[in-house]
């Protein structure tokens, strides 16, 4: 008993007199549990919630001088407005970061430029952005794969099938046992376009299938549907019963999803394939 | 001779003594009996005062009086009387009869909220005239404990009322969000029927038009009657957009009556919460047990909507 209460008392002793933990300072630590939850809701694919949560992170960033953290949570909130669908928006936003002479987040912030770009039909505005990208990632570049997947992306928009596959297949080497799924499938489906677009139609069956198959394990309801028109383009030509089945997939896809616009190109692509049978 | 003498000295020296103590003793008792009159306030001048009190609780007969604290009377009497009520005379020294004005009450407290009770002598507003002797003046009791926990009671009880209306509220299958949730899907799902055979009949249209007008030349008749057919069809269609309207409208209208304020204050309440729990946060010892997050990294995605594959 006596050297219970010696050994509770030693504790009590060593609590009282160990040295406090720091403890950031309030508004900073607000600043960060608004990043982090906006983070979190970004993950579960809330993305409107999400930016919301960036926007405020920025905005208590920028209350205590923090450069650093207003770049990063611009940069988090011209994501979330990518993924929205508001492609305008993010590149308003992204040409007013600065990245404060950061070559990550300037990095960061030309590939979503790119992206947002390629998104509007820029090809041209989004070949100066990527080329700066391609700049700021030399070396062992965290992000060469994305950076390869964007170029293809550029490749394919302006009808360079050959190199968009080139780049997609680099990328796709770089993912390689990599934990990301979701640009492994963004791979597969530039080289099912690629191969697509070069009339390699078998192949491009493959990998388009390769691709839906990662998005379906992702759950991600808009690319499911774009890789079900994806495979109805593929089969057009030479199976149109299956193309037919694959683009009601797509449409039942972006119906269930409220896919609006996806909703649209399905309904469309039904309707030539029926005309055209 | 001389011893008689001697004798008769000193039983006058003893006399004088005992005359002496007597004289002491009788001065030390009028004193101690002046002292009790006084201290019994028998032989002070004072003015009487009255009230009428619900009942006799706390109240008693040599109950102190007191104003701004100092004692300055007590209690002389507490009467039931016919009707039910109490009658309580008090007495208060003249002296400070000056403090008891026309508009003064008498208030009944609890030393320490929870202490013994004493009499209060509260002075108006009103300081030009005093209260006459003989006046009956106001009473009330001073809050104590048990007053205490009835108003927190009666504070509490329509906010208790308030929450489990507004729980209620939400959790009503038929008015609440679950209801409100399973209407809004219910018409976004007819909406989406709808907008399923507008693209069917649209397209049906269409293909009729295209091909209507690639025989134009050879059959004009056919263009009519593709128009005709969609003349009769888009009436239908206007008709189901209208009632999906109707539908949504009555939703939102719906949705206005039964979804509680503070859910459409959702924001704002979250915010208090945010608050609520980022101040409960800051506070030691949570402050120290929880660590503040790190700077988010997104898992990158140069594709988030699969728009590569094909065109938009």
């Amino acid at each position: 008993m006596r050297a219970e209460l010696a050994l509770i008392l030693a504790l009590l002793l060593g609590a009282c007199g160990s040295t406090p933990k720091p403890v950031d300072p309030p508004r900073l630590r607000a600043a960060l549990e608004a990043e982090s939850d906006g983070a979190r809701r970004y993950e579960r694919g809330d993305y409107a919630v999400a930016a919301r949560r960036f926007a405020e992170a920025a905005k208590l960033h920028a209350a205590i001088d923090d450069a650093t953290g207003v770049a990063r949570n611009r940069l988090h909130l011209a994501r979330s407005e990518l993924v929205l669908g508001r492609d305008e928006a993010a590149l308003q936003l992204l040409d007013a970061t600065d990245s404060g002479g950061d070559a990550g987040f300037a990095l960061d912030a030309w590939m979503l430029k790119a992206q947002a770009q390629l998104g509007l039909g820029r090809a041209d505005d989004a070949r100066i952005s990527l080329d700066e990208a391609v700049a700021l990632c030399a070396g062992a570049c965290p992000h060469a794969a994305g950076l390869h997947l964007l170029r293809a992306r550029h490749a394919l928009a302006e009808k360079r099938a050959a190199d968009s596959l080139a780049h997609a297949g680099a990328a796709l080497k770089l993912l390689q046992g990599k934990d990301n799924a979701a640009e492994t499938g963004n791979a597969w489906r530039l080289i099912a376009a690629a191969r697509h677009a070069g009339g390699n139609a078998t192949d491009a069956l493959v990998a388009a299938r390769a691709a839906l198959d990662i998005d379906r394990r992702l759950a991600l309801p808009e690319k499911i549907a774009r890789d079900w028109l994806l495979i109805g383009d593929i089969l057009r030509a030479k199976a149109p019963a299956e193309a037919a089945t694959a683009y009601r997939k797509a449409l039942a896809v972006a119906q269930a999803a409220g896919l609006d616009a996806i909703t649209m190109i399905a309904a469309q692509a039904s309707q030539d394939i029926g005309m055209q049978k | 001779m001389s011893l008689l003498t001697q004798h008769d000295a000193d039983a006058r020296s003893v006399r004088r003594a005992t005359r002496r103590f007597l004289l002491v003793a009788i001065l030390v008792t009028l004193a101690l009996m002046a002292a009790i009159f006084v201290r019994q306030g028998l032989l002070r001048q004072t003015v009487s005062y009255s009230f009428v009190a619900d009942t006799a609780q706390d109240i008693a007969k040599g109950q102190a009086v007191r104003i701004a604290g100092f004692r300055v009377g007590s209690v002389t009497d507490v009467d039931l009387r016919d009707d039910g009520s109490v009658a309580v005379k008090l007495d208060v020294d003249a002296d400070h009869a000056r403090f008891v004005t026309h508009d003064a009450r008498i208030e009944l407290r609890k030393e320490g909220l929870v202490g013994s009770p004493t009499m209060e002598i509260v002075p108006g507003a009103d300081k030009t005239r005093l209260a006459a002797a003989q006046a009956r003046l106001a009473f009330s009791r001073a809050d104590g404990l048990g007053a205490l926990a009835n108003q927190v009671r009666d504070e509490f009880i329509p906010i208790l009322k308030d929450i489990k209306a507004i729980t209620g509220a939400l959790a009503d299958p038929e008015k609440g969000l679950p209801g409100t949730l399973a209407r809004i899907r219910a018409s976004s799902e007819a909406l989406n029927v709808l907008l399923a055979n507008g693209n069917r009949q649209v397209e049906g249209i269409g293909g009729t038009a295209i091909r209507v007008l690639g025989k134009a030349e050879e059959d004009l008749t056919h263009l009519g009657q593709t128009l005709e057919a969609a003349n009769k069809r888009l009436p239908g269609m206007l008709d189901r957009t209208r009632q999906v309207l109707d539908h949504v409208e009555k939703i939102s209208a719906e949705a206005e009556a039964s979804v509680p304020p503070a859910l459409r204050d959702g924001s704002a309440v979250a915010a208090d919460v945010r608050e609520i729990v980022g101040g409960a946060k800051q506070t030691w010892p949570i402050s120290s047990m929880v660590d503040a997050p790190a700077p988010a990294r997104l898992k990158p995605d140069s594709d988030p909507r699969g728009e590569a594959g094909r065109a938009r």
